[in-house]
């Protein structure tokens, strides 16, 4: 990892002025720079970037001639990887990313596996349609699933908390990417709550305008300025800001704050009770009105305020007779008898939201989004499900205008214009890879007409659809990373066209020479049934760890993946140095790996010669002069067992003889019969031809070897045909 | 479920790391009321393993205490009531004592740091300290066995470590454990088990090797266990969810308790993956009246496929986590068996409480 350092890597920079490798113009306008101490002495020939894992960048810095350097601490070169830019997000953290993708493995497994027996249902003919009524149940499960692992759920905005002079309350930060995916969830997968979407969006705003304030002007902001001033404030209803801010609060449907806020008006103060008692009346009227306000919806959260409606009609009777008691207020004869002048400025604005006066409305509110819900609540309260939203949508948009569109905005205008195409290009653009590959499940959810775009094979997508586009891009942000490559395979798997093509790359691709992530890989091989690639993923680590020197495990993945060509190669390098070296001391060593070798029905190549030629060795060291026993016999059966087999390499077959030549000057009678003493010298005599081949390898022996080996063989001929005539 | 006696599930806390963990422990505390673990993590952000002591308050929630930043990721842990040992991959070994000290200045500084190539030469498959003494056990990839003397003092460096025995990477070692004061057991390839005697160099003086599947799989153990009340018998676990006990006295009849290559049908296979850890759980009280020597006590395993279990020969397994993800190890309080810690392959920490 790159440390940051302000001035010039290496301590002998003194040379080059600022030990900057290429010129930097200061003045450039989006230039950005990355300081790398790569602690190198000047001169530097060559650096070379080229990508690494994930999104950083591998800089390799080499210096001009490393064998000129006079010390030999000077390096050559440095390698460093660099991180452009930061999160996409700015909210999420790598490792709170990773935490997001880790918990929605289990979610959008379980859907998938849901999607797919339904499928198998429907072409059994069993449902008319893949996506059945269950479905959606399905679809708010998982959704709901994903969404508790983005945050906690949170439906207070700013309420009421016991300081009556707090009247935002401080709460965890949300995240864009929890309010997004809340967004989503209610256009598309919370179907029960269709009928009141209008409220749910009311919600929604509440607990993410905070979120807008990025860019835009909000109401959020307004009181979070004013809660900064209000301890300041002595007479707080003298202030104009006052009501400007109870009025921004009650048209987007806060209506806690605006009733806490209104509550804060001096004429409730006990000294002046008295002397203001209309104008405390028309306050509290005014609250009390608020507080009654008829909303379609079931419930409400605790400490909301508002009368709830579940039907239609009730709610529209209660509306009327609201509205009726708003407007007698408006008119009452008490507004004359109210002396102070900016209460009943302020009140009477306040009736004239509730009343649903659009220029109001207008000033009210500070970007299109709350000016849209100011409307919903006020204009347009009998709006049920979508119907016109876009419209109103584009109306507001007009009226207020975006400088700076918010990302979550442009969400919502593409989820208000029903422009499936959009959704996601906004999704995977504002909220990256993860978002596109987990919210296109709402999509396709959401109707026909998006399920068939979001499936349809595209010929300029290589044959995929936009469904498997989306999942393959975030299995290879998956795949990018040492932690989260394990679970790229569940969304690789669910890819019909080229998901297993893409995760054979992905398993080959892991390192090998860690042995438990060598084992994990191999897991996921055998779960998803890769036999091929799992034995080529243990070829491959068979001949790393050959090549880093331990045989042992070199073999051990060599047999598990049955390559006897690989086994044969290395018997031969093997052989090598037990020629050289084998002693009955250095068998110790071998122990081992004879043992693994053992078992006949396990793959060893030529290395099963190891095992008996360790066998012979050591029945031949149990063997005692003089006396015949199991040894001598057992010592016998492994030499004719030895020279019998094809697989015994030539290269041994003297040493073998050599050391046997107690077995063939045997005191009391000549153990090997006269046929087996001529396979010996055959053998013997194949040896001397190609003893002229020029490949030949010759044994570490005394020169008179093999004529005492000869001689021996032809006493004992001699020994063992008189013995049986 | 055959076992009984366990009547409720355990509760479960987990704990997100926002790291990798590559192994955790108890550590044992002086005071019944304080819960300490020892971790190590891998920082994959920064490039940077730790290793850290954390106490664990009643609500599950982990404060550091102390910490060191080893040369590379730990590969094996190992505590005992006066010592910390880790190995890391690149082949050292270090440790800490934790003896008439606050557990706050454990990692100011290791008591003894053992690197270099006479040691090991590539990752340390496996560490142990020997119960009650102070001697260390260390097991390579590259074939080493090496014991290194602990508690002396005054000694730093090569001179309290001792070479056993050097397979010069003709075989590879990946678990060990003490059996006695003199003996210990290795693991490796092909399910292959050595029991050594430092009473007898040179070489080990048993060997056990998987013949009872007629070499349709083999795989690598991972862990070992000896129960310091059948210390002739040694319970072993590794591929394909392969758990068995070895018993010195019967030493070409291995018992087996879980695992795909058998054809026994009475033996239960609990996961098919490979088996990560094990030890023998003495929470458990064995199910069957009969206690003979020969029978195997009950034991705990974790797998790769997220499971954490009881297993008992010839019983049922009992399932007390299974996550969608790996578990990579676990431990047991033997002050307090009813808490079993592990660590998950989704960079968290699982606490349980059996009732």
């Amino acid at each position: 990892m790159p440390r940051v350092a302000s001035g010039s890597g290496g301590g002998g920079a003194s040379d080059s002025i600022t030990g900057a490798l290429v010129p930097f113009l200061p003045d450039s306008q989006d230039a950005v720079v990355y300081p790398l101490l790569h602690g190198l002495k000047p001169p530097i020939s060559r650096v070379s970037i080229s990508w690494a894992r994930g999104n950083t960048l591998r800089v390799s810095v080499f210096r001009s001639s490393p064998a000129e350097s006079d010390s030999d601490e000077d390096v050559g070169g440095k390698v460093m990887e660099v991180r452009p830019g930061g999160n996409v997000d700015g909210q999420l953290s790598d490792a709170q990313w990773r935490r997001v993708a880790y918990g929605s493995v289990s979610p959008f497994a379980l859907l998938q596996s849901r999607r797919n027996s339904a499928l198998s249902v429907s072409k059994m003919g069993l449902s008319p349609s893949p996506y059945h009524l269950e479905w959606w149940e399905y679809v708010s499960e998982y959704s709901k699933d994903v969404s508790s692992l983005l945050g906690n759920p949170k439906s207070s905005a700013g309420p009421v908390i016991e300081d009556p002079k707090e009247v935002l309350k401080k709460v965890e930060e949300p995240t864009c990417l929890k309010a997004a995916w809340d967004l989503m969830e209610m256009f598309y997968a919370d179907k029960l709550s269709q009928a009141w979407l209008p409220e749910r969006l009311v919600d929604w705003l509440a607990d993410y305008d905070s979120l807008l304030s990025d860019t835009q002007a909000t109401v959020y902001l307004k009181l979070m300025e004013f809660q900064g001033r209000l301890v300041t404030l002595l007479v707080i209803e003298d202030d104009s800001r006052y009501w400007e801010v109870i009025s921004s609060a009650l048209a987007v449907g806060w209506l806690e704050i605006a009733v806490k806020m209104l509550r804060l008006h001096g004429s409730y103060q006990l000294d002046q009770l008295g002397s203001r008692e209309t104008e405390n009346g028309l306050v509290e009227a005014v609250a009390v009105l608020i507080s009654k306000m008829p909303r379609l919806r079931p419930e409400l959260g605790a400490g909301k305020l508002g009368e709830c409606f579940k039907t239609k009609p009730d709610f529209m009777k209660a509306w009327e007779r609201w509205r009726a008691q708003v407007t007698k207020l408006e008119s009452s004869a008490f507004w004359l008898q109210c002396d102070h002048l900016q209460t009943r400025e302020g009140l009477k604005n306040m009736l004239q939201i509730m009343l649903g006066n659009a220029s109001i409305l207008s000033t009210a509110t500070c970007n299109w989004m709350e000016l849209y819900i100011s409307h919903i609540l006020y204009i347009r309260p009998f709006t049920v499900g979508l119907e016109s939203m876009y419209s109103l949508a584009q109306k507001c948009i007009q009226l207020k205008p975006m400088t700076i569109p918010h990302k979550l905005m442009r969400l919502i205008v593409g989820i208000l214009g029903e422009n499936t195409e959009v959704i996601l290009a906004e999704c995977s653009r504002d909220f990256g890879t993860w978002m596109a590959a987990h919210a296109i499940e709402f999509l396709t959810a959401g109707s026909d007409q998006a399920e068939v775009l979001l499936h349809e094979e595209r010929d300029n997508l290589g044959g995929i659809n936009i469904e498997e586009l989306h999942r393959l891009i975030y299995a290879q942000v998956l795949s990018s990373h040492i932690l989260t490559w394990q679970i790229a395979p569940i969304y690789l798997i669910s890819c019909m066209k080229q998901g297993m093509g893409l995760l054979e790359i992905l398993l080959y691709r892991q390192p090998v020479q860690h042995n438990q992530l060598l084992v994990k890989n191999l897991e996921i091989c055998r779960l998803y049934e890769l036999d091929s690639v799992s034995s080529n993923i243990m070829k491959i680590a068979g001949v790393y760890h050959w090549k880093h020197g331990r045989k042992g495990y070199g073999v051990f993945w060599l047999q598990q993946a049955r390559d006897e060509v690989c086994l044969n190669r290395i018997a031969q390098q093997l052989f090598n140095s037990v020629g050289k070296s084998i002693s009955d001391e250095s068998f110790k060593q071998w122990e081992g790996l004879i043992e693994l070798l053992g078992s006949e029905s396990k793959p060893a190549g030529g290395l099963e010669f190891l095992h008996k030629y360790r066998d012979f060795k050591r029945s031949l060291k149990q063997v005692n002069d003089g006396k015949i026993t199991d040894a001598t016999q057992q010592a016998v059966e492994s030499l004719m067992s030895l020279m019998k087999n094809t697989s015994t390499p030539q290269r041994f077959w003297l040493p073998i003889l050599y050391d046997s030549l107690k077995l063939l000057y045997w005191q009391e009678r000549p153990l090997l019969n006269a046929s087996q003493t001529n396979l010996l010298l055959n053998k013997l005599q194949e040896l001397s031809m190609a003893r002229l081949h020029p490949d030949f390898i010759e044994a570490d022996l005394p020169p008179q070897a093999l004529s005492s080996v000869r001689l021996a063989l032809a006493t004992n001929l001699g020994r063992a045909i008189l013995e049986e005539s | 479920m055959a076992i009984t006696g366990l009547p409720q599930p355990p509760q479960i806390h987990r704990v997100p790391q926002f790291r990798y963990v590559d192994s955790i422990r108890w550590l044992p505390s002086i005071s019944p009321f304080q819960k300490y673990l020892t971790v190590a993590f891998f920082d994959t952000d920064s490039g940077t393993p730790s290793l850290e002591i954390h106490s664990l308050s009643s609500s599950k929630t982990l404060s550091l205490l102390s910490s060191w930043n080893p040369p590379s990721r730990i590969s094996s842990l190992k505590c005992t009531p006066s010592l910390i040992a880790a190995s890391t991959f690149s082949g050292s070994l270090h440790c800490f004592s934790t003896a008439g000290k606050s557990l706050e200045s454990v990692f100011a500084e290791p008591q003894i740091s053992v690197v270099g190539r006479d040691f090991h030469v590539g990752p340390i498959g496996g560490v142990d300290l020997m119960e009650g003494g102070s001697d260390c056990v260390s097991v390579g990839e590259d074939g080493r066995v090496n014991l290194v003397k602990i508690g002396v003092e005054g000694y730093h460096g090569k001179g309290n470590c001792r070479r056993v025995f050097d397979g010069n990477g003709l075989v590879s070692y990946t678990a060990v454990r003490w059996a006695s004061p003199t003996e210990f057991v290795t693991g490796g390839c092909g399910f292959g088990l050595q029991w050594w005697d430092l009473r007898r160099p040179g070489s080990a003086v048993a060997q056990f090797k998987d013949n009872w599947d007629q070499g349709t799989t083999s795989g690598i153990i991972h862990s070992i266990d000896i129960h310091p009340s059948r210390k002739h018998t040694c319970l072993a676990g590794g591929s394909a969810g392969t758990v068995f006990a070895w018993d010195l006295r019967w030493q070409q009849e291995p018992i087996i308790l879980s695992g795909v290559g058998t054809n026994d049908a009475k033996t239960h296979s609990l996961s098919e993956s490979d088996v990560w850890e094990v030890h023998y759980d003495c929470y458990m009280k064995s199910a069957s009246s009969n206690t003979s020597s020969s029978r195997i006590l009950p034991a705990m395993i974790c797998s790769e496929d997220g499971i954490l279990a009881v297993i008992e020969q010839g019983e049922e397994p009992l399932e007390l986590l299974a996550e969608p993800c790996a578990i990579n190890s676990f431990d047991i309080n033997c002050q307090n068996p009813s808490d079993v810690i592990c660590s998950l392959e989704w960079e968290s920490i699982a606490i349980l409480s059996r009732p």
